[in-house]
């Protein structure tokens, strides 16, 4: 049999930082106290963990790191329940699970090749993150075409990885494109909502993916404009959140339809979607 | 192989000191499996358990692993129970369930160390029906009242002995491990004539079922089926085929331990989110997870249907929410496939 | 009884073709024996599905709140007394609510019926005078139906509905005042008793919310058990714990439980869930010779207070 697949790793969290000026969102980054510990959590972009806060209990949450960044595990996470809330408060040397890596990830390989559009909104760009760290490594930079990147928050203090925006703001082989919700003093990027400024840029959908990850409303008016660029269904990737536990399909409450969005998903394309119902 | 009744006390006995052995304890008006500690108290004067046998292997509650921690690290104790079990007295749909049950946790990807070891740590020792009861419908559901499916061995009462069939090698070594004397000729005719008579009154019509649910997620006929509906777990936690499960800490401050609880696709909890939103809001969306997860996604994933027609949830719900009937009105509705 | 579901039909029948109502909620034939389901009926050709007899054990009352439109429920006495409660408590609105109020002398308890013969399995039911034949594979047994009744319905003084629109049926005869003997017998135990029997009747629950789900009263959009922060007692099936839900249960609904046995009917595992709600009945009727449900208008027992309360927790030296 398999190594037991409830049990998690621990880590320690290095790192607890207040990534949103309202404060509802840290930035956790966590080390792998050996080099063994990480060689068991091989990932990649897409995939998720079961953070455990001892005492407390478990919650899944996205890979905001890329496994080309070395040593550790970086979660972004907004304050909402009662994981979520100790994580928040916690002091930095603590030691906590995590459990992973789970999930299916972004189809890196069939992705060789294409252009990527990459859009989000909210806190729901980690990743996207994820993703963009590791297109952006030198050595994977030559596998994808252009890289388009859309992200929206409602203002700019709500947006995550300022600091890292910033640095691909001033890259030729990124093509960022940040927006927040309302003009506010100070602000000198584009304002609108993230539909909107899809049908500004209109990226083509011309040997292109488009993956979205976001509040349910933005996808909603988000992929009429997608498909008015010409993308179909299968050149859409969506990244699902359902409440979950045990993250390896089993305890049967993450499906949507016939699948399970821990174990089969989070990652799925439009064209699947469209086949199940929508449940999510 | 033959097991006269009035061995059959003593032969637990000798069972219990090697095995936990379960088998059905009356409980009041019902029967329940139970740990016995010595034969007598097992009684098989019934027609089949009130809650499924599924909880020996799959407990309600389950201690995962303890842990404790420190500035240095942790310490994580898993709890796996590996000790030996019998089951006896099994009906032949619940042995059926546990092979349904397996590939859930031994699925394509994952797997899950508290079942399975305790799965293939259990001797399965059946119980044929030779009087199904009025709920039963396993004949519609790939199943019957002598099926082998599963089992280790399989036992038919004949009076004043149970006739014993070895079903698989664990089964074979088991009764030799028993010394178990053959039948006679007329033991033999007397069990064959049994499972002639052993009658399955209740059909379900399940022709053209998954076709129908395959394409009528949207239609109106979900909107009936709930309204009686209470919202308990009565159906679910006295399903044999239910897996479903909740994970809890229960701990004082960061000592304590992982614990699973079955959980239930009927509570509104089941499926909310951190977030507040609900993909399940009602009623509605709950029953036709239920009744869409045993009947079509089971088989989508598995090629089995999720039910083994042993009847407990008809018999259990507290509205008469009857199973058979929904079954039956969704084979009559209409394809509708919009959204 | 094949008289009074046919009263039941045609009022039914009328009320919606009037367009009195929109829904008729109540009792259509069940599945098996001794069994009738709760139905829902919108259309005057479907009222020929309702149906009334000593099977009708569901509290309709359960089905009445957050609903629109004006609604028609067919309720015996414990029904009314709990749409009487929930009324009171602003969960129902009697202007859009028609009772077709049942005198009703006792139901059935599926449980006696099964112990009466064995937990063998029970195929069909017939009424023979006072009495019922129950009927099994190799078996027949008749059993006097009022040794089948529920034991709430033996206690019940309120068989004939405290309020209705329209009565269908013949008034049932005035019960003596209840004794509450069952409490008393629990009440004369030690504390050790108690807990022992406490703890017998309570390793049973499987904690399906059955008896939760099932009582009117239970209506809280998030019960204490379901609450993670704070967790006030643990999700695992622990005896203390089950017994901690249901005494958590039985204090909230002190004051506001009609006595109608709805939880104990609804639990699957046979757990006498009535010692702990009646105990609270009998408290309330103690101190503050409050009955909930029969009086429209009233408050209930602890939603109000008057200078003569008593207050027996007070420790006086």
């Amino acid at each position: 049999m398999q190594r037991n697949p409830y049990l998690p790793l621990p880590m320690k969290l290095v790192k607890n930082f207040t990534e949103t000026e309202d404060k509802l969102i840290h930035t956790f980054t966590f080390q792998f106290l050996s080099e063994e510990d990480e060689k068991s959590f091989p990932y990649m972009p897409g995939q998720f963990a079961e953070v455990c806060v001892f005492g407390k209990g478990e919650a899944p949450f996205g890979i905001a790191s890329s496994p080309t960044e070395p040593g550790f595990l970086k979660f972004s996470v907004a304050k909402v329940g009662l994981v979520s809330t100790a994580l928040h408060m916690m002091e930095e040397g603590t030691i906590v699970g995590v459990r992973g890596p789970l999930g299916n990830y972004y189809p890196l390989e069939q992705l060789k090749g294409k252009n990527i559009v990459i859009i989000g909104g909210g806190f729901a760009f980690t990743t996207l993150r994820s993703m963009i760290t590791y297109i952006l490594k030198p050595e994977h930079r030559g596998d994808y075409g252009k890289l388009t990147v859309i992200y929206g928050a409602r203002n700019p203090g709500l947006l995550l990885y300022k600091e890292e925006l910033e640095e691909w703001n001033g890259r030729s082989d990124i093509d960022l494109v940040c927006t927040i919700d309302r003009p506010v003093e100070g602000w000198t990027g584009r304002v609108g909502f993230v539909p909107t400024v899809t049908k500004e840029v209109a990226p083509s959908s011309e040997n292109s993916v488009a993956i979205i990850c976001g509040p349910p409303v933005m996808i909603k008016f988000t992929m009429p404009e997608l498909e008015a660029c010409g993308f179909k269904p299968d050149q859409i990737i969506m990244s699902l959140e359902n409440r979950m536990k045990c993250g390896i399909g089993m305890c049967g409450r993450c499906n949507v339809g016939n699948r399970y969005v821990c174990k089969d998903g989070p990652v799925f394309t439009k064209a699947e979607l469209n086949q199940l119902p929508n449940e999510y | 192989m033959i097991i006269a009744k009035n061995a059959l006390p003593g032969l637990l006995d000798k069972l219990a000191a090697e095995y936990e052995v379960y088998a059905p304890v009356k409980q009041g008006a019902y029967s329940l499996y139970k740990q016995i500690c010595n034969g007598a108290e097992a009684d098989f004067g019934y027609v089949n358990s009130k809650i499924p046998p599924k909880g020996i292997l799959f407990p309600q509650s389950e201690k995962l692993y303890s842990y404790s921690v420190t500035g240095e690290g942790t310490s994580l104790e898993e709890c796996v129970d590996t000790r030996k079990k019998v089951i006896f007295g099994i009906r032949p749909c619940d042995a059926k369930s546990l092979l349904l049950m397996d590939n859930v946790f031994n699925n394509d990807k994952f797997q899950d160390p508290y079942y399975l070891t305790r799965r293939s740590n259990t001797i399965l020792v059946g119980m044929a029906c030779n009087d199904p009861a009025g709920t039963c419908f396993c004949t519609s559901m790939d199943g019957g009242p002598f099926d082998q499916s599963g089992l280790d061995l399989l036992l038919t009462d004949i009076g004043e002995a149970y006739v014993v069939e070895a079903v698989s090698q664990k089964g074979k070594d088991l009764a030799a491990a028993l010394a178990l004397g053959a039948a006679d000729d007329s033991q033999k005719a007397a069990a064959a004539e049994a499972r002639e008579s052993a009658e399955v009154a209740c059909a379900v019509n399940t022709v053209g079922l998954k076709a129908r649910l395959d394409v009528n997620f949207y239609d109106p006929i979900w909107e009936k089926f709930h309204e009686k509906c209470l919202g308990c777990a009565a159906c679910t936690y006295s399903c044999p085929t239910c897996h479903c499960f909740d994970i809890v800490d229960e701990a004082k401050d960061c000592n304590g331990c992982r614990v699973r609880n079955w959980d239930s696709c009927m509570f509104p909890l089941f499926t909310l989110h951190g977030s507040g939103h609900n993909p399940r809001t009602s009623g509605k969306e709950r029953m036709r997870q239920r009744i869409m997860h045993k009947f079509k996604y089971f088989v989508d994933n598995f090629n089995a249907t999720a039910c083994v027609g042993c009847g407990r949830c008809i018999k259990n719900c507290p509205v008469n929410l009857d199973v058979r009937e929904v079954l039956a009105d969704i084979r009559g509705s209409e394809a509708r496939s919009d959204k | 009884m094949q008289k009074l579901a046919s009263a039941i039909q045609d009022m039914a029948k009328k009320l919606l073709e009037e367009k009195k109502v929109d829904l008729v909620v109540g009792f259509a034939g069940g599945s098996l024996p001794l069994r009738s389901t709760p139905c829902f009926i919108r259309k005057p050709e479907d009222a020929e599905k309702l149906t009334w007899d000593y099977s009708c054990e569901n509290n309709l009352a359960n089905y009445l709140r957050k609903r629109e439109g004006k609604v028609a429920v067919v309720a015996k006495g414990c029904d009314v007394r709990s749409i009487v409660a929930l009324i009171n408590e602003n969960q129902v609105s009697r202007d859009n609510l028609y009772i077709i109020g049942i005198p009703c002398s006792g139901m059935v308890d599926r449980v006696k019926a099964d112990e009466a013969v064995e937990g063998k399995d029970l195929l069909a039911v017939e009424e023979n005078g006072g009495s019922l034949i129950l009927k099994g594979k190799g078996f027949s047994k008749e059993v006097k139906l009022d040794e089948l009744l529920h034991d709430t319905c033996k206690v019940c003084r309120y068989g004939n509905p405290v309020v209705y629109d329209t009565i269908i049926g013949d008034t049932v005869p005035d019960k003596a005042e209840d004794s509450f003997a069952d409490v008393a017998a629990f009440e004369s135990l030690s504390p050790a008793e108690r807990r022992a029997a406490l703890a017998a009747e309570f390793s049973k629950c499987i904690r399906c919310y059955a008896c939760r789900n099932a009582c009117p009263m239970c209506y809280c959009t998030e019960c204490f058990v379901d609450c993670s922060s704070p967790e006030w007692i643990k999700k695992s099936t622990d005896t203390a714990d089950n017994i901690m839900f249901q005494a958590g249960r039985v204090f909230h609904s002190a004051g506001r439980c009609a006595d109608c046995g709805a939880c104990d009917r609804a639990c699957p595992m046979g757990i006498n869930l009535r010692g702990m709600t009646r105990k609270m009945v009998k408290e309330v009727k103690d101190l503050f010779g409050y009955e909930t449900g029969v009086g429209m208008g009233e408050k209930p027992a602890l939603a109000t207070f008057t200078a003569g309360d008593p207050e027996p927790f007070l420790v006086k030296e």
